[in-house]
């Protein structure tokens, strides 16, 4: 395991075109927002982003066009977003941007193929939808057998149990798969704290495993509980320490979503311009990430801090109104 | 200010006026009602959790609900604002990831009901959440299937939450992310009714109701959608000037149930007291109403 800078990561380990995958959930949880504003700064194109699901690290990447080829079962950004990613919506009308849809469990079932080392994965989750019409790698003499499979999809007989046509689809095995955790151990065993998502697949399946994380921590701390593990060290290639790497995503006992970055956000998405202002602003210009939390300032950044028990804030104001507080008996429910 | 619990009592049992609640709410408990005590739910954000939530709180307190990111049986006591909230992973049964929820729970049958939504449904049951327009030059490129395709496939009931408009209620769709009793066969490149192609675990799977901001649809033997109940105000003329193919209208069954005080009070005070899902902004109750929980409603 290497232990390097933001800089020096994204530096070594991605050039133009290279595949990556980003670990986290639709926008919103654990998404290495860090390294992908570090890709973005450091102007890398090209790039192949094969996702379970994309959210807010891609729609980063997705507004300076840095992406060429998307295998991916949902090009949205957070709820907060209404779900849409604009960026995205830009590309794939220039056509500068490819996807390949699949449905969310076809792209978990490929990752877990991945992760075990095998090629296929049966799976009959939305067998029958036009998912299975369109092939869009196809069309463009992009299916080599390498980089992506021969085929999207395909269907075979069950040869054990009758039970007739079954789809398989292939496995994944990305070049780079990058995850933001809340504690790595300093030899790199790896926790993360709250829902897994696809991190685990993601950590097997790709090639190099690249960690960002809030902290290190001595080693022994993690090996008292290694049932919370989530990835032993042995399978870590590069570690990042960098605090509030995943903001403004949540990162459970550690910091709540941020919905006043998020509307920011989805506000600015909506016209190009704005955008590209958004960019210099908040990307091009702060000399580090660091530069960017001290922008966004100390005290909402103190709002945002996780309950310890709970795991995320109760003084982040999420909606319209900040709700009264709610008395919480220990049985609450009737 | 806190709100106690037990004041939900006082409130009588009776139905609200229609200019006493939104349409969110109304969407809310109209699906609420279709959770039964022993389903699994596997439920999306916004109005599904909120209906779920309700649910568990009033008359289905057993049912369990599945977040897509991977929390089983959570508690929550603050309404998550996404599946991946920390916030729908309290006091819950276990936590993992996908693979646990699409499969262990979802392809290995655990899940009894789904919650979707769409962008346009068709007469078998079948969505839109992909594109509008051409696959391949799109109008407008929607996020995609996510896990709406493996849901509405699998889950032995899935209930639809759906804006009535003639664009978004059509006889097929321009493109099928999530097929409903009819599905695309590969081979022979035609639409074929789901139990030919389906093994026999799912076959018999599929939508069993759409709740539209117009009327609640349900769908016969054949898989074809019928109307079931229009919503309060609303004429079956009304619904079919919003539907594009000829609506099957022979099984109507009147008007769909309005909220209740409790109801809607529950949704105000304890689901969504933050207004992430319900609006800010909401017509009073009635007066007695208003003072058994302090006058704020």
């Amino acid at each position: 395991m290497r232990k390097l800078s933001l800089e020096d990561a994204v530096a070594s380990y991605i050039q133009d075109g290279t595949q990556i995958m980003f670990g986290g959930f639709t926008g919103f949880v654990r998404e290495p927002m860090a390294f992908a504003w570090e890709i973005v700064r450091q102007g890398y194109k090209n790039l192949i982003n094969p996702m379970v699901n994309s959210g807010f690290s891609t729609w980063l990447l997705h507004a300076t066009n840095a992406i060429r080829v998307k295998e991916d079962s949902w090009v949205g950004c957070g709820e907060i977003f209404a779900k849409l990613d604009l960026n995205a919506d830009r590309c794939l009308k220039t056509k500068s941007m490819l996807v390949e849809d699949y449905a969310h469990g076809q792209m978990q079932m490929r990752l877990l193929a991945g992760a075990l080392g095998v090629p296929f994965m049966p799976y009959w989750g939305g067998m029958g939808s036009e998912i299975f019409k369109y092939d869009i790698l196809g069309e463009n003499n992009l299916r080599d057998g390498k980089l992506f499979p021969k085929k999207k999809y395909a269907m075979i007989e069950d040869p054990f149990y009758d039970q007739g046509k079954v789809p398989v689809v292939p496995a994944l095995q990305p070049e780079v798969g990058v995850i933001h955790a809340q504690k790595v151990g300093d030899e790199g065993t790896v926790r993360v704290e709250g829902l897994t998502g696809y991190d685990k697949e993601l950590a097997f399946a790709c090639k190099t495993l690249i960690v960002t994380c809030e902290e290190v921590v001595p080693e022994i701390s993690l090996r008292e509980q290694p049932q919370m593990n989530l990835v032993p060290f042995s399978k870590v290639d590069v570690l990042v320490e960098i605090p509030w790497g995943a903001y403004p995503t949540q990162v459970p006992y550690y910091y709540d979503y941020d919905p006043v970055a998020m509307r920011e956000a989805d506000r600015i998405q909506r016209d190009e311009e704005m955008m590209n202002k958004w960019l210099e602003e908040w990307v091009y210009t702060p000399k580090d990430w660091k530069d960017v939390m001290d922008k966004i300032g100390g005290y909402r950044l103190s709002s945002l801090t996780a309950n310890r028990f709970l795991g995320y804030s109760l003084k982040n104001k999420r909606g319209e109104v900040l709700p009264p507080e709610i008395y919480m008996p220990l049985q609450w429910r009737r | 200010m806190t709100f106690d619990i037990s004041r939900l009592d006082l409130i009588p049992d009776e139905e609200a006026d229609p200019k006493e609640y939104t349409l969110n709410e109304f969407l809310a408990i109209a699906a609420a009602r279709e959770v039964k005590n022993d389903d699994i739910v596997f439920a999306g954000t916004g109005l599904p959790m909120v209906g779920i939530l309700a649910a568990q709180f009033l008359y289905a307190p057993k049912a369990v609900v599945v977040y897509e990111a991977g929390m089983f049986d959570g508690k929550a006591v603050h309404i998550p604002a996404s599946v991946g909230d920390q916030r729908a992973a309290y006091m819950a049964s276990q936590l993992g990831g996908l693979t646990e929820t699409f499969g262990f729970y979802l392809q290995r049958g655990l899940v009894t009901l789904g919650f979707l939504g769409g962008a346009a449904i068709d007469k078998y049951g079948g969505i839109n959440c992909t594109v509008i327009g051409d696959y391949h030059s799109p109008s407008r490129r929607l996020p995609g299937g996510g896990g709406n395709p493996d849901i509405g496939t699998l889950a032995k009931r899935t209930v639809f939450i759906m804006v009535q408009e003639k664009r978004r209620f059509v006889e097929r769709n321009s493109y099928t992310t999530t097929p409903g009793w009819q599905v695309w066969d590969i081979e022979r490149e035609t639409w074929v009714p789901k139990r030919e192609v389906y093994p026999k675990q799912y076959a018999n799977n599929g939508p069993s109701a759409v709740i539209s901001n117009m009327a609640v649809f349900r769908f016969d033997d054949k898989g074809e959608m019928y109307l079931d109940t229009t919503h309060p105000g609303v004429t079956i003329e009304d619904v079919q000037k919003e539907c594009d193919f000829e609506l099957n209208v022979g099984m109507h069954k009147g008007v769909t149930k309005k909220p209740k005080y409790k109801e809607l009070v529950l949704l105000r005070k304890i689901i969504d007291p933050g207004r992430l899902f319900i609006p800010a902004k909401l017509p009073k109750l009635r007066d007695d109403i208003e003072e058994i929980c302090g006058g704020t409603c």
